[in-house]
């Protein structure tokens, strides 16, 4: 235990010296600032509402809310229905009908009912009618599949992280030093997959937080990164322990994004009866798992069945990398 | 060795440290046996020095010998531990120092040894008394990646024996580095050893082994030749040779004969008969030369 803590104490110190390393760390958390600024409204705190333009409280609503003005009650339903959090607001036969998609934050929504209790009776004494009508629940495009890829890059970064660190290591010699130390096998596996496990898991729930998906399922979500993990730790142990210096390491490195991107888009632009061809990949069960933890639509058993299959994956991969890794590590 | 031997007390006597017997060592890769079929024991408290040129197969022998490489053919016992059943808590007795120097060059001189110290489970020496050991205590929050090769090497070195092994391998440990660096790091090991560590000391350097050395093995084409202490072999071979200072053409020139070749022999028969001489005396041998007849070789 103490050996494994001064493994990781190491990596991090040297971590924090090398700028690759660095920006593997924090690449997460900007990309997901990128996406976010890119995605209209996510994480938008300030009320925004979308009413027709003869909307007789206009001026007031303004004073606490974002208004956006529409001329007609279809453009008013399209407004609603982009990916950010708008709420429509429409006055019929003397009542104001709430128009919301569905994936607004309950808080918004409370806060508006509130607010239009306040705005239309003041006095308390006239009932104030509030009905929904839910348009469909869907998320923007650039969130869910942004946030799915950043979600699987991240984790196999992780891998990254152990390739460049072993790379180092050999290049130097140094594991030789370890070598004829007490430090045991398990323990320098652990220790030096240590940092690829953990920096993936921190830096997918920052991302999952700054981007907005705050509702999500953690234990799913974690599950699935966890299995992720796993198989982007083995492929990094495996190509660190080949390769001698990092150049050859990176080209290899590019190799393993290859079948990622793949499962990915094709996932995601493959029809349902072609899904078959993808199914060896590992990151084709973790896309489907993450699309449905982000969409909040996954249940266990969908979660449990796809982290089995990439386990299974990786059981069969590290079995056939197995000798390599080890042998490496001499 | 035998006066050395009897100044260390009687309790060490005949107990071995290391035990090799018939190790032979293969790579694949070339296909070259780097070691064959070497046998031979170093004592409790003894300085075991293994020369031979470069390609013997000391490195070879010591990377069996701790641990690195795989133990294929041959029976190994290192500081009590049979080494094909090796334990990795062995190596809290054990110090191993490399011919290439091998330091974490993000981390300073300080970070590297604090690091390591903390991967065994025996109590460890301090760092800065490490570095004041081998004048790096003034870079000791530099980086050591900063360092020239024979800084790197001395870290090397002292790391080696942060855990105060009692079986200290050192390869090329003075290697590459200033005469004044040298001594003290030959210093460092004369005390060490006074303390009570044995020592496996890897070299082509014959006079650092001489110096040191309680017995040395030349050991050439992965075969050892002869074992034996530096004195026995210099009274051994030491006193037939003869340096022969004499004129040729009114130059003044130097050569040494040894009086078991029959070469030497002819041709110092020979200048006596018809040469200038001007001068005549027995020498002894420097274990290089020993070596140079012994294997036929030189060291480089
Ligand atoms: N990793 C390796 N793979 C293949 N062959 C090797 C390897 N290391 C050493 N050899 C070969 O084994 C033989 C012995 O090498 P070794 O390094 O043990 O010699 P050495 O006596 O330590 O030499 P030096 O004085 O140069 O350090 C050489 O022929 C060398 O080419
Ligand atoms: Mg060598």
């Amino acid at each position: 235990m103490k050996r494994i803590a001064a493994i990781v104490g190491r990596d991090i110190r040297s971590g924090i010296r090398d700028w690759l390393i660095v920006y593997l760390s924090i690449a997460p958390f900007i990309i997901a600032l990128i996406l976010r600024s890119l995605i209209p409204g996510v994480g938008d705190s300030l009320l925004s509402v979308v009413v027709l333009d003869q909307n007789p409280l206009v001026s007031s609503l303004e004073q606490v809310a974002r208004v956006e003005l529409v001329s007609d009650l279809e453009s008013l339903e399209q407004r609603v229905l982009r990916m950010d959090d708008v709420f429509g607001i429409v006055y019929t036969r003397g009542a104001y009908e709430l128009v919301v998609q569905g994936n607004e934050s309950e808080h918004s929504l409370g806060m508006l009912e509130t607010l239009m209790a306040r705005l239309t009776n003041p006095s308390s004494s006239v009932p104030v009618d509030i009905q929904f009508s839910d348009l469909g629940w869907e998320m923007s495009p650039l969130k869910l599949y942004g946030g799915i890829m950043l979600m699987l890059f991240t984790t196999v970064f992780g891998g990254m992280f152990i390739v460049l660190n072993l790379v180092d290591e050999k290049m130097h010699k140094t594991l030789r030093a370890l070598n004829v130390s007490p430090l045991s096998r398990v323990e320098l596996v652990i220790g030096k997959g240590m940092l690829g496990f953990l920096l993936p898991l921190v830096g997918c729930l920052g991302a999952a937080w700054i981007m907005g998906f705050s509702g999500i399922h953690l234990g799913m979500f974690f599950v699935t990164l966890l299995s992720i993990a796993t198989i982007s730790i083995i492929i990094g142990f495996s190509i660190g322990v080949m390769n001698d210096e990092p150049i050859s390491a990176v080209a290899s490195m590019k190799m393993v994004m290859l079948p990622v991107l793949l499962s990915v888009f094709g996932a995601m632009y493959l029809a349902d009866n072609w899904h078959w061809v993808l199914f060896w990949s590992p990151f084709y069960w973790a896309y489907l798992s993450m699309n449905g933890i982000l969409l909040q639509q996954a249940d266990w058993f969908l979660v449990l069945r796809n982290s089995g299959f990439i386990l299974g994956l990786t059981v069969l991969v590290f079995m056939g990398l197995r000798k390599k890794i080890v042998n490496g590590l001499e | 060795m035998i006066e050395k031997e009897s100044s260390r007390g009687t309790e060490k006597k005949g107990e071995n440290m290391i035990s090799v017997e018939n190790l032979s060592h293969y790579y694949t890769q070339n296909q070259v046996f780097a070691v064959k079929n070497v046998s031979f024991q170093v004592e409790k408290g003894e300085i075991f020095g293994f020369l031979g040129p470069s390609g013997a197969g000391k490195s070879t022998t010591q990377g069996v010998l701790t641990g690195l490489l795989p133990l294929q053919q041959g029976r190994v016992r290192v500081a009590g531990h049979d080494l094909s059943h090796p334990k990795r808590t062995m190596f809290n007795k054990i110090g191993v120092s490399f011919e290439q120097s091998n330091v974490y060059g993000k981390l300073t001189a300080r970070e590297n040894l604090d690091f390591y110290a903390k991967l065994f489970d025996v109590p460890t020496m301090k760092t800065m008394d490490l570095l004041e050991m081998v004048g790096l205590d003034k870079v000791a929050d530099k980086k050591a990646g900063t360092f020239s090769k024979g800084m790197k090497h001395r870290l090397t070195f002292v790391r080696s024996m942060i855990n105060k092994p009692e079986m200290w391998f050192l390869d090329e440990p003075t290697t590459g580095l200033d005469p004044a660096i040298g001594s003290q790091i030959k210093d460092i090991i004369r005390q060490e050893n006074e303390k009570g560590a044995t020592v496996f000391l890897t070299t082509h350097n014959m006079q650092v082994a001489d110096e040191l050395c309680d017995r040395v093995a030349f050991i050439i084409d992965g075969e050892i030749k002869l074992i034996d202490s530096p004195r026995n072999l210099k009274l051994q071979f030491g006193q037939q040779m003869v340096v022969v200072d004499h004129l040729v053409q009114g130059q003044r020139k130097t050569e040494q004969f040894s009086l078991i070749m029959d070469e030497d022999k002819t041709r110092l028969n020979q200048l006596i008969q018809t040469g200038q001489i001007q001068m005549m005396h027995t020498k002894e041998a420097t274990l290089e030369e020993i070596f140079i007849k012994v294997t036929g070789r030189g060291l480089e």
